[in-house]
């Protein structure tokens, strides 16, 4: 899916995420996180994968992190492609 | 209708100039946490429980201003809240890279809501950025920009309009270092369009040797790193004013390009210049920084007819469309421009662009450096 314009999604609260996406000539994850040392990896893989399945291969994605679940993670990056993207290509079905 | 739950959080955007009332409360909410009314705010965040207003934070374009919370209020976490709005206010205004000044004993609450600090002016205030690779990209790109020598120049032009001074200041500065870097104010509040500044001074430096034209960014001269943001203590934000620019040039962009030397004009007319150009030679060679010095090098306006020559002249000249004096002042490419498409009586934007001038370069692409070699 291509990255068109930026977007924003999410909220600061705890256990929440706010995510930034930008068109970008690569894919580039920058995470912040209040519970790196613990998650980081976990977080960035999640995101990775969300990615991945949306078929997003170039784009800035900048995440604050207040430690959310992993679903939460899927959702608030669904939510913030689909404002950024010239067009929804994914399957809602093959998402989860 | 449903009326509000009492202790209901409350989140509103207020038009301050199209709502007194609302205007009058959030005056006394930052007259209660120590801080002024920005009049350059234009869209406000404000956070009310019950009937008071308990939280407020302000967008100038890009720059959040203003951000307060009511002190029974503080400790909750209402800044998350309300910074959340913030953002997503200053997305839908088509502002995402957003700036903000706070007192350093705030950096902590503001590093929560995603925001990092540039620079900070001890005891006074601090310099912050929303992104993480905001600063850091810009370094970045300019570090591929490097060039080898000793002595490394740099100038910060407006060049409204560019003149024979400005020449002369270039010129000197290019004999007296083993690189230039000439950076073009990118703020488009000037008389003279970016664009157009940028086509003046490309024109007027393209036959000097050793010389890197970079277009400007928001890290420098900016309305950003310029800001009016005025704490209570009056002197304290003269200080301010330049201090985070000059903070900025000396921390990061002087040691991304190894910047050794900055080179400026004397300043016989303009007190804003004159004081930036004395708060330049302290603030990037004061001995109390972990960051290398620059060397402020101050050479004296050149003259015509024993007048220095200002671009503040050619403009008023303009006014008068005294062409013929301007040609003294300033080279044929800034003269022919000006006849083109500054003459008193139209404005710049109802005269199309020419094909040729599509070379302008975009300010917020980052550098796209014109060298010559």
């Amino acid at each position: 899916m291509k990255i068109v314009r930026e977007a924003l999604a999410g909220t600061l609260e705890s256990s929440d995420l706010m995510v930034r996406i930008a068109p970008h000539p690569d894919l580039e994850i920058v995470l912040q996180s209040e519970v790196m040392r613990q998650f980081g990896a976990q977080i960035e893989a999640v995101a990775r994968d969300t990615l991945d399945k949306l078929g997003v291969t170039a784009a800035l994605v900048v995440i604050e992190d207040k430690g959310a679940l992993d679903c939460v993670i899927r959702a608030r990056l669904q939510t913030v492609v689909q404002r950024a993207a010239e067009e929804w290509t994914a399957e809602w079905s093959a998402l989860s | 209708m449903s009326v509000p739950m009492t202790n209901e959080l409350l989140s509103c955007t207020v038009d301050p100039a199209a709502d007194p009332a609302a205007r009058a409360e959030i005056k006394a909410l930052l007259e209660a946490c120590d801080l002024s009314y920005e009049p350059s705010i234009e869209a406000f965040v404000t956070l009310s429980r019950g009937r008071s207003l308990i939280a407020c934070a302000g967008l100038d374009k890009n720059i959040v201003k203003c951000a307060a919370i009511a002190p029974a209020e503080q400790g909750e976490s209402l800044s998350l809240t309300l910074m959340t709005e913030i953002a997503h206010l200053a997305h839908a205004r088509g502002h995402n890279h957003l700036f903000l000044y706070t007192r350093p004993d705030n950096v902590d609450r503001f590093r929560a809501c995603g925001f990092h600090r540039l620079v900070e002016v001890p005891g006074i205030a601090a310099f912050m950025e929303n992104t993480p690779i905001g600063m850091r990209g810009y370094c970045a790109q300019l570090r591929t920009l490097r060039q080898p020598g000793r002595d490394i120049g740099a100038i910060v032009m407006n060049a409204n309009p560019f003149t024979f001074g400005h020449r002369h200041l270039v010129e000197y500065a290019v004999a007296h270092c083993d690189w230039l870097h000439l950076f073009v104010v990118a703020e488009d509040s000037s008389f003279i369009a970016y664009r157009d500044r940028l086509a003046m001074i490309k024109a007027g430096v393209s036959d000097l040797p050793r010389l890197t034209l970079h277009p400007g960014s928001e890290y420098m001269v900016s309305r950003a790193t310029f800001s009016s943001y005025f704490f209570k203590e009056k002197n304290a934000a003269a200080d301010c004013f330049t201090a985070v620019d000059l903070l900025l040039f000396r921390n990061y962009i002087a040691p991304a390009l190894g910047i050794t030397r900055r080179f400026v004009g004397t300043e016989p007319f303009c007190i804003t210049t004159r004081k930036y150009n004395a708060d330049m030679k302290d603030w990037l060679q004061r001995p109390d920084s972990p960051h290398p010095p620059v060397e402020v090098v101050e050479i004296p306006r050149r003259t015509q007819d024993e007048v220095p020559i200002s671009a503040s002249e050619v403009r008023r000249l303009l006014a008068a469309e005294q062409f013929g004096r301007i040609g003294r002042l300033v080279p044929p490419f800034t003269l022919a421009l000006l006849r083109g498409k500054y003459r008193p009586g139209r404005t710049p934007s109802q005269i199309p662009d020419p094909p040729t001038r599509a070379d302008a370069v975009s300010p917020r692409k980052g550098p796209e450096p014109y060298e010559n070699s």
